[in-house]
């Protein structure tokens, strides 16, 4: 039982975190016209944990930009804690991020140069948090992801699972509303992922709104709900924790869940 | 902004290597424009080297004899005082000529302070109770040397002779004949002798003062002390200087035209740096936008960075030309050591530096923007497709050339913009490095063939006391005098016009003078004339047009067939045969003629022998050459090619770095392939010294045709007439062009052979 658009444009998106309407984003190389993200409505409510899955190259990730104001729609609204968002100036859009959106890119999350301490630091220090208080936050967060004693390695010498918790903990730093994370458990094996998905869940808790893309059913089965892309559309989108099983009976075990 | 500083700080850490670069490329840029400021200061500010050796004063006052010059030395800041002199006027007598002398009575000890500077000959001498030491020019302009003897006359109209014991140069005054009268100095005796009239001497005081710049202050009180009424001339050393300094439009177009350049090279090289720097950051500026930097944060980020490595740089460079410039070997010791004796000397350091950091904050504003527009999505680079091997690596495996060379071919030319970009980079300083080549040739040119530049008499022989017909069987006779052509110089209106012309009347219709022709052709026919730049400029005509004057009040209409190259009178010369200017009398007496010298005949040679033949009643000078003052281009000729050629060096550094990242990851698979370091450091060196070869030779071609150009543009707007430019020699260049690629080659290596060592999984998880 797939679930159209929440709402028509005319609703007031007040209690809604996010609010996506007809949101496309293609791209053009070597002359053919690739379609990333076609016609998207998404609704996520302030607190909601939602977990988004699809095969490879279904734009997973170029929505995930699309939300974090880190690209461009073609065309479509996009609505952020009832204000609409999609057409600010990109230094708006930096200001945004600094506060409320905490984003973990797929890939090469780190800059490269500082170490990994001061990549943490670096969000809270950005958005004036005084340096002493920026600095104990970064060692409880690192402890939670049980890299208290890489702080301060450079990226060039944490692995790729490393990598992938330290973006997640600068992330968090700022406790932003929304938190965008792409595939922060790709490269973890079994441990870290509970480790992460244990942070995920506290920040859950605190009333946090997550955006999770994931391959891994186990991952999603944590969220409140499973969106599915399949080439640029949302094919599914249920409170369900499997998607695999489809279906909308699951809802009922989520909802019990809950 | 503990965010901004936070990352500052970290990329500097982490990019320590090209920082330290960027501030010794900047330091060195500050080193050498202050060096060639100074030596320009030097060469071109004659009263500076003398002012700073002599210990000259900055002040000097012309007293009324008798008054007491004590309290001068009692003034606020006046750090010393030289004399009181006693002077006296009088008159150097030259064959028909009388010259306005200065006698200077100053004892047989050179005095501390505006100290005389011997250039020849010696000091006074006791001894010698008829000698006198000459000032310079003057001594230049009456050709009058040491050992010389020279009439001088008192104004109760005795004449000395006296002996020339020695030529010595003055910051005291000007040069003759800009400042007048000339300067000699003699022992007090010999002045009493001159001048045996106590009230028609007077007295000269120099005044040396702790701050220059107080001058005009010091001087008020001066005259104050002493009473405005005994003061009868106060002159400073702003005076001296503006009149010592080379008046001469091509040499100043010349200069501004090098310090633009070097100043634009320079910037170019550091927007290059901080370009590739940007490039080589793309994905880090990425993260620092998710993270919430506004782009305008970025911008100022790295504007704030390059402009304080500029500035470290800038101070460092500023402090080690201050300090160790002067103690650098011969001129350019030399030139430092004065210029900081020169009292404006930390304003114009000022000046540069301010002037250098924002040449470079602007130069880092481009790279900086393009910074705040790198996309917030950090690009993992597409593989992009392959494309057709390059002509040239095709070539290169046609001709079973060795792997390393054929992938460095392709390698140069796979990323046809960057290589563009490369290419053009590196062309810049070797097409500015051709243009002052193109400068020196030219100067070299009116040196060794002055007859192509409107100089092909060497003398002009003015006949004083004797008749024409005596004067040209007396020329005709001299050895060593190829040929002597009559000339006479009138003024002539042109009408419309509210200036006069200069006519001259040089050669004859049958035997005309050899100008230099830059256009057109020669005189053949008496109202035939050849025109310099400045006049066509002047009447508004061209070659081939007509054109009335009016001479003497006799209206004249001239056929303009050509155009002379005319270094003098700012080419406002006007040259017909003298027939042209035949009047009611017949033709004009020639007031002058102007001797073309055989080939190695010795100019002072026939000067002499003229003198003599003519006992001395033709008077010969020896014809000024551009070239002679230009001289004080070389210096800086020298030193621009000097700087350029550091400003290439960085601009290979960056590229050879940039180059390097951009494909550090083809090397390692290269190496994972199987080639070995040796190859793989072959083809990087292969690849910098392609591109540098191709920046060479567009470098030099378009340098070749920019310097005929811009020479050619000077010479026109100096009114001395297109046409002087000369290319520099081919061997020359073929030098030049060579040692850039040979250094471009060396400074490839040690990059490569690091990227070589790098690991193999490093380097290939660094993407
Ligand atoms: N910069 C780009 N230029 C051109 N096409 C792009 C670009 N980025 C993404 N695409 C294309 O857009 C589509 C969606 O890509 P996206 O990265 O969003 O997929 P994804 O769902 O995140 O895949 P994965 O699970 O592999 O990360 C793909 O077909 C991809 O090739
Ligand atoms: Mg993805």
């Amino acid at each position: 039982m797939s679930r159209p658009g929440p709402s028509p444009a005319s609703t007031a998106p007040e209690q809604a975190m996010l609010q996506v309407k007809d949101l496309v984003k293609a791209y053009r190389a070597d002359g053919a016209t690739s379609w990333a993200v076609r016609h998207v409505d998404l609704r996520v409510d302030r607190g909601e944990f939602v977990a988004i899955m699809g095969p490879s190259g279904a734009g997973k990730s170029t929505l995930l930009h699309l939300l974090g104001g880190l690209d461009r729609p073609d065309s479509g609204q996009i609505w952020l804690d009832g204000r609409r968002v999609d057409d600010l100036p990109e230094s708006r859009w930096a200001v945004l991020r600094r506060r409320s959106i905490g984003f973990v890119f797929q890939f090469s999350n780190l800059v490269s140069n500082m170490t990994a301490a001061d990549n943490v630091e670096l969000p809270a220090l950005l958005a004036g948090t005084p340096p002493r208080q920026a600095r104990e936050r970064r060692e409880e967060l690192l402890t939670e992801l049980g890299l208290e004693h890489k702080a301060r390695s450079t990226p060039a010498a944490l692995s790729g699972g490393e990598q992938q918790r330290v973006a997640l903990a600068r992330a968090l730093i700022n406790e932003p509303s929304l938190l965008l994370a792409d595939e922060p458990t790709g490269s973890l094996d079994s441990r870290n992922t509970r480790d992460v998905l244990r942070l995920l869940s506290r920040c859950h808790e605190r009333g946090q709104t997550i955006l999770l893309v994931t391959h891994d059913a186990r991952v999603a089965s944590t969220a409140d709900r499973v969106i599915s892309l399949f080439d640029g559309e949302i094919a599914d989108d249920s409170a369900v924790s499997l998607p695999a099983n489809g279906g909308g009976t699951v809802a009922d075990v989520v909802q019990l869940k809950g | 902004m503990r965010a901004v500083l936070r990352w500052e700080f970290a990329d500097l850490r982490a990019h320590r290597g090209q920082a330290a670069l960027m501030v010794l490329v900047t330091a060195v840029i500050t080193v050498s424009l202050i060096l060639a400021n100074a030596l320009l200061q030097n060469a071109g500010n004659p009263w500076q080297r003398t002012f700073g050796q002599s210990n000259g004063a900055h002040l000097w006052l012309h007293v009324r004899p008798g008054v007491d010059t004590a309290p001068l030395a009692r003034l606020d800041g006046v750090a010393a005082v030289a004399g009181p002199y006693r002077t006296a006027p009088s008159t150097l007598v030259r064959s028909a000529e009388k010259v306005p002398l200065e006698l200077r009575a100053v004892g047989p000890a050179l005095p501390k302070v505006s100290r005389p500077l011997m250039r020849s000959g010696r000091w006074l001498d006791p001894s010698v109770s008829n000698g006198v030491v000459l000032e310079s020019s003057f001594a230049r302009s009456m050709w009058a040397a040491a050992g010389d003897s020279v009439t001088v006359r008192g104004l109760d109209g005795a004449t000395h002779t006296m002996r020339v014991l020695g030529v010595a140069d003055t910051a005291d005054q000007g040069a003759y004949p800009n400042w007048t009268p000339g300067l000699g100095w003699v022992l007090p005796s010999t002045l009493g002798r001159i001048e045996p009239d106590p009230s028609h001497t007077a007295q000269t005081v120099g005044l040396r003062l702790r701050d220059p710049a107080t001058t005009d202050f010091t001087a008020q009180q001066a005259v104050t002390a002493l009473g405005s009424d005994q003061v009868t001339m106060v002159s400073t050393w702003q005076q001296v200087r503006s009149s010592m300094n080379l008046d001469n439009r091509l040499l100043g177009l010349l200069l501004a035209v090098f310090g633009l350049v070097a100043l634009l090279a320079a910037a170019l090289a550091v927007a290059g740096a901080a370009g590739s720097r940007v490039l080589a950051q793309v994905r880090d500026i990425a993260m620092l936008k998710a993270v919430g930097f506004t782009p305008a944060q970025l911008v100022r980020m790295f504007l704030y960075e390059h402009s304080a490595l500029a500035v470290v740089g800038i101070v460092l460079g500023t402090a080690a030309a201050s300090g160790i410039g002067p103690l650098l070997p011969s001129p350019l010791g030399e030139a430092m050591t004065f210029w900081q004796a020169q009292p404006d000397h930390l304003g114009a350091l000022l000046a540069t530096g301010v002037g250098a950091v924002l040449t470079i904050a602007l130069a880092t504003a481009l790279p900086a923007w393009r910074a705040g527009r790198v996309p917030a999505v950090p690009t993992v680079r597409a593989d992009r497709p392959v494309r057709r091997m390059s002509l040239l690596a095709r070539l290169a495996l046609l001709l079973r050339l060795p792997p390393a060379l054929v992938l460095g071919a392709r390698d140069a030319f796979y990323r046809p913009l960057r290589a563009g970009l490369t290419i053009a980079r590196l062309a810049i300083p070797m097409l500015m490095i051709t243009v002052a080549l193109g400068s020196w040739a030219t100067l070299d040119g009116f040196r060794d063939h002055p007859e192509r530049v409107g100089l092909a008499a060497t003398l002009t022989a003015k006949p004083s006391g004797i008749d024409a017909a005596s004067a040209s069987r007396l020329l005709s006779r001299q050895a060593g005098v190829a040929a002597a052509y009559p000339g006479v110089e009138l003024q002539a209106l042109v009408p419309g016009q509210t200036t006069t012309i200069t006519v001259r009347g040089l050669g004859t219709v049958a035997r005309p003078y050899p100008f230099a022709l830059a256009e057109g052709r020669g005189i053949q026919d008496t109202d035939e004339a050849v025109a310099g730049q400045g006049a066509l400029d002047q009447m508004h005509v061209k070659v081939g047009q007509w054109v009335r004057v009016m001479t003497g009040g006799t209206p004249r209409i001239l056929h303009i067939v050509g155009r002379s190259i005319e270094p003098d009178h700012n080419g406002e010369m006007l040259s017909v045969g003298m027939e042209a200017l035949e009047g009611p009398v017949g033709l004009p007496q020639p007031q002058y003629y102007a001797l073309v010298l055989r080939p190695g005949a010795s100019p002072s040679g026939v000067r002499a022998g003229l003198l003599a033949a003519s006992h001395n009643q033709l008077d010969v000078q020896l014809t000024t050459n551009p070239a002679d003052q230009l001289g004080a281009v070389r210096g800086v000729v020298i030193g621009l090619v000097v700087v350029l050629a550091l400003i290439g060096l960085a601009e290979l550094v960056t590229a050879t770095g940039s180059g390097l990242r951009d494909h550090i990851r083809d090397l390692a698979v290269l190496r994972a392939m199987g080639l070995t370091p040796r190859q793989v450091t072959a083809v990087i060196v292969t690849s910098t010294s392609l591109l540098t070869t191709v920046a060479v030779l567009a470098g030099t071609a378009v340098g070749v045709l920019v310097s005929d150009r811009l020479i050619n543009l000077q010479g026109h707007a100096s009114g001395v007439g297109a046409g002087i430019a000369q290319m520099p020699p081919l061997g020359t260049l073929l030098l030049a062009g060579t040692i850039a690629v040979v250094v471009a080659a060396c400074v490839s290596v040690v990059p490569a052979a690091r990227a070589t060592r790098a690991r193999v999984t490093t380097a290939l998880s660094q993407f």
